[in-house]
């Protein structure tokens, strides 16, 4: 079986909130000086194929469409995990595509890429949340989806997949080719790399394209960022006048009145 | 005294075929030690000579248990002094009235002798006492069997040899005889009988004396008692690395990474399996065995012991032992490897200077870089390690958040300082800590010291890494840190945490990172003492301070901070019963800070109830790491006390406001 796993490089989510700026120009949260890592569930479905791929053998390709000076660790990281080779797609207008962008993109690279039974991805990305990739991708690709995949059930025969729904979940099968999305499950917690991994992912093969080779894109998905904003959050403080007791008054009073009490 | 050549004959036939077994058993022991890896760099020969001189001649960690320390040293001693008598009797086998040379005729080695005698035997009346009577927790799970075996050797060996000294005495009335006075004693009693009796008394001690001596010889290689013969080169094979340092590997040249099969622990370690005695301190003083947990730091030893024996002596006859479990998994479950606070207290209590951490930080690097096993809250830290330089998943603050309110320079704005302040993650990144370190800027400022920080160059020192055996991530981030330090001609660093304090002072030299190093308490006693800091409020608390494992065990630093406390007018100190080197860790080293305590009691609770009970108004400590574990046990305990940073406290008496206002 050939699996193809979409990751996007992000921020950090966990960057300390001094850190987060946003590029007036670009409309695009500011990546220089911050670390980059995987998007969260991009963990996710990698660990989803590599299960796969360490039950009934599969070859994994990690894709991800970055540009190709920061995109170094990212891809380190996936084939240290057991990816078998990488597809780089360097761009360095990336961290500005919106969603359908990306999507048409990633259908380009993987119709180029040629086979597939599987593509994954994760169900959000950790920085736009926009929850597109799947859905678009596959409708590109002619596939099968199937969003918010926990766990895959069983592949030898049919796919048979588990997605999260509300208190539970449904049962799915699915033809191949299909396009899954997924969420995070106690039964696909990232792996770590074991330290021979790391040494020798840096063997594998990395191919790296740029968007030229992948033939013109129609447009840019037709979604524009008009304007993006960090709220504000201020905070008042209001001095209670009189004697202690008239303090505690007034204070029982607001409290009310703000109904916390 | 009677002799023939048939008594000579049979004496040396004994002796030949005792002494042929006993080293045929002691050289399957040095052959299996043989079977692990070196070298291992050894400490300066001074070194372990003292070391030879306080444990073993002066017992000195034994002593540390007065009833098992004064009843082995009387067994010890005794055994070193009767070591004549067994000469004397070998002799006697073959020359009738044979003495030793100068010292053999006069009352005063027999006086001596007589002594030991009775010392030995009030000895193993006391180790009696305590397997039986007293019953400390520690000898649960000693190898019963061979300890009442040992026992009754000894008292043996002492029994038949007062009686034949006696009936000797009787007999013979030897020049040495007015010096024996317990000998003498037992000889009264005897002379009375007729002298065939008397004889006949003789025949039988002196013959039995031979045997159980013997027989005892033969049995030594397989029980405990191999300490007396390997616990000697155990001290004088002592490791070079400081205490609190972890030994590096060449992770592009090994082989494996970390400990999986017997062959890739070192002949020190294999060594260390023989010496163990199975007297248990270790098991008393270990914080996860206290509190419930599979932990059990002799079983490290003994069960390493049964299983290299076991393995080991298959591959030297040239097979495998087929059906033998796997070191990692097997002898030693995970749980049981992770349950490990690498604090200390069964190194620092060891008799026999075992070292526990190695190992199981070895079979921790097998674990985590070859098959990627490791507590999934564990991972997450290693992580993030990766990813952000430091271990604290979704901390969301910056590293100078703690600044707000002080004036600290950044060495990447050009600012210059005698000291390098290294923050720490654990403190710069957890809240709680942050008014411990604002209180030492202001304290350092009072005194006009001049130190400036990192900031966001700062990264993790990597001992967390290191610690849950992820070798790799530790030196890359030591590589990283060591080049950031140089590039700021860094040469004087000043840590309020005793982990980073203790990687840079003993690990990072592995690497090349040469630095002065010091514990922020060491540099505020210092203050104090020189009178730069001139404590004057009156601080009115009962303070108890909790050692942090890494600044006291694994350093030896127990007096700095206490030292500064009791430079603070109006505090009043009190010891908890487990401080200085029997001090219990906070729950946090090892890296299990990021683990949830769920097996047994949780160790901070425990702590923290060991400082509520000194009635104190405060617990003080010196470790941000100790700080959350005291922090979160308060909490959970609803306890009164209240943990502080001894700058915290030190901040407060001195007039003028260099205190932080703070609630309570």
């Amino acid at each position: 079986m050939d699996i193809i796993v979409c990751l996007k490089q992000v921020v950090d989510p966990e960057l300390p909130a001094r850190d987060f700026a946003i590029d007036p120009a670009t409309r695009r949260q500011v990546r220089e000086g911050r670390p980059l890592v995987l998007s969260t569930y991009d963990e996710n479905a990698l660990e989803v194929a590599l299960q796969m791929k360490d039950h009934q053998g599969a070859k994994v390709t990690a894709l991800t469409i970055a540009p190709q000076a920061t995109v170094g660790d990212t891809v380190r990281l996936a084939l240290a995990m057991g990816a078998d080779e990488a597809v780089v797609i360097d761009d360095p207008r990336s961290p500005e595509l919106s969603g359908p962008a990306r999507a048409r993109m990633l259908a380009a690279v993987i119709r180029k890429i040629g086979r597939y039974d599987l593509v994954l991805t994760g169900c959000e990305s950790a920085d736009l949340v926009e929850r597109l990739i799947a859905p678009l991708l596959a409708e590109e690709l002619g596939a099968a989806c199937v969003t918010f995949v926990a766990r895959i059930d069983a592949a030898d025969g049919p796919l048979v997949v588990r997605r999260q729904a509300d208190e539970g979940y449904h049962v799915v099968e699915a033809r191949l080719p299909a396009v899954l999305s997924v969420t995070s499950d106690e039964a696909n917690r990232p792996r770590l790399p074991k330290v021979k991994d790391i040494v020798t992912a840096k063997r594998k093969p990395v191919q790296i394209w740029t968007p030229g080779d992948l033939g013109s894109m129609a447009d840019d998905g037709g979604v524009e960022v008009r304007d993006v904003a960090i709220p504000q959050r201020t905070g008042k403080c209001e001095f209670l006048t009189g004697d202690p007791a008239q303090q505690a008054e007034a204070l029982a009073l607001r409290l009310r009145e703000l109904k916390l009490l | 005294m009677e002799s023939s050549w048939l008594r000579a004959l049979v004496v040396l036939a004994l002796v030949v075929v005792a002494g042929a077994i006993f080293t045929r058993k002691l050289l399957l022991v040095y052959r299996l030690i043989r079977l692990g890896a070196g070298p291992v760099p050894l400490a300066p020969p001074g070194e372990r000579l003292r070391d030879l001189v306080a444990q073993v001649l002066g017992h000195r960690k034994v002593l540390r248990r007065p009833l098992a320390g004064v009843l082995h040293l009387f067994i010890f001693w005794g055994f070193l002094v009767l070591l004549t008598t067994i000469i004397q009797a070998m002799g006697e086998a073959f020359s009738p009235g044979w003495t030793l040379p100068v010292i053999g005729q006069p009352p005063l080695l027999a006086a001596l002798q007589d002594l030991f005698i009775a010392l030995v035997l009030i000895g193993v009346g006391m180790a009696l006492w305590m397997r039986l009577v007293s019953r400390p927790r520690r000898l649960e799970g000693q190898d019963r069997r061979g300890a009442y075996l040992i026992l009754g050797f000894i008292g043996g060996i002492m029994i038949t040899l007062l009686l034949s000294r006696a009936g000797q005495i009787v007999l013979e009335s030897p020049a040495w005889a007015p010096g024996a006075a317990l000998s003498g004693f037992v000889a009264g009693a005897i002379a009375g009988a007729p002298r065939a009796v008397v004889r006949g008394v003789f025949e039988v001690a002196w013959w039995g004396h031979l045997l159980i001596i013997l027989i005892f010889l033969t049995w030594i290689p397989e029980g405990k008692h191999l300490h007396l013969i390997t616990l000697v080169p155990n001290i004088l094979l002592k490791k070079a690395r400081p205490r609190g340092a972890l030994a590096p590997i060449d992770i592009e040249q090994a082989e494996h990474l970390g400990i999986s099969s017997i062959e890739h622990s070192t002949w020190k370690d294999m060594l260390d399996a023989f010496a163990c005695m199975e007297c248990g301190r270790c098991v008393e003083v270990c914080p996860a065995n206290a509190t419930g947990k599979e932990l059990d730091p002799r079983r490290l030893h003994t069960d390493l012991r049964t299983h290299l024996t076991r393995v080991g002596s298959a591959r030297l006859a040239g097979g495998e032992a087929a059906d033998a479990p796997a070191l990692v998994g097997g002898v030693f479950s995970e749980a049981f490897l992770w349950q490990c606070l690498t604090c200390g207290a069964c190194v620092e209590e060891c008799p026999a200077a075992n070292d526990h951490i190695d190992k199981i930080v070895g079979m921790r690097r097998h674990l985590v870089m070859e098959e990627a096993r490791v507590p999934d809250t564990m991972g997450d830290a290693l992580r993030s390690l990766e990813a952000r330089g430091h271990p604290f998943r979704g901390a969301g603050l910056s590293r100078t958040a703690w600044t707000a309110g002080v004036e600290v320079k950044t060495l990447a704005d050009g600012g210059r300082a005698e000291w390098l302040l290294w923050v720490g993650c654990a403190s710069a990144l957890n809240e709680r800590n942050h008014g411990s370190l604002r209180a030492l800027v202001r304290v350092l400022q009072r005194a006009g010291v001049e130190a400036a920080i990192l900031g966001d160059e700062e990264a993790c020192t990597g001992d967390p890494a290191r610690r849950m055996g992820n070798e790799y991530l530790f030196q890359q981030l030591a590589q990283q840190n060591i080049e950031t330090l140089n590039r700021y001609g860094v040469r004087k660093i000043l840590t309020a945490c005793p982990h980073c304090y203790n990687t840079f002072k003993n690990e990072y030299p592995q690497f090349g990172g040469q630095y002065e190093v010091w514990h922020h308490t060491q540099l505020l006693a210092r203050l104090v003492e020189e009178r730069r800091l001139a404590p004057s409020e009156a601080v009115p608390l009962t303070v108890t301070f909790h050692d942090p494992c890494y600044l006291g065990r694994h350093n030896g630093e127990y007096d700095a901070p206490r030292r500064v406390l009791a430079a603070i007018p109006g505090v009043r100190t009190v010891e908890m019963a487990q401080c200085r080197e029997r001090g219990f860790c906070c729950g946090a080293g090892g890296g299990l800070y990021w683990v949830e305590d769920r097996v047994g009691q949780r160790i901070n609770h425990v702590r923290t109830d060991h400082a509520t009970a000194t009635g104190a108004q405060v617990v003080a400590t010196a470790c941000p790491f100790c700080m959350l574990m005291l922090e979160d046990g308060v909490a959970a305990r609803e306890a009164k006390i209240r943990p502080m940073d001894v700058a915290e406290l030190l901040g407060r008496s001195l007039a003028g406001g260099s205190a932080e206002r703070s609630g309570g």
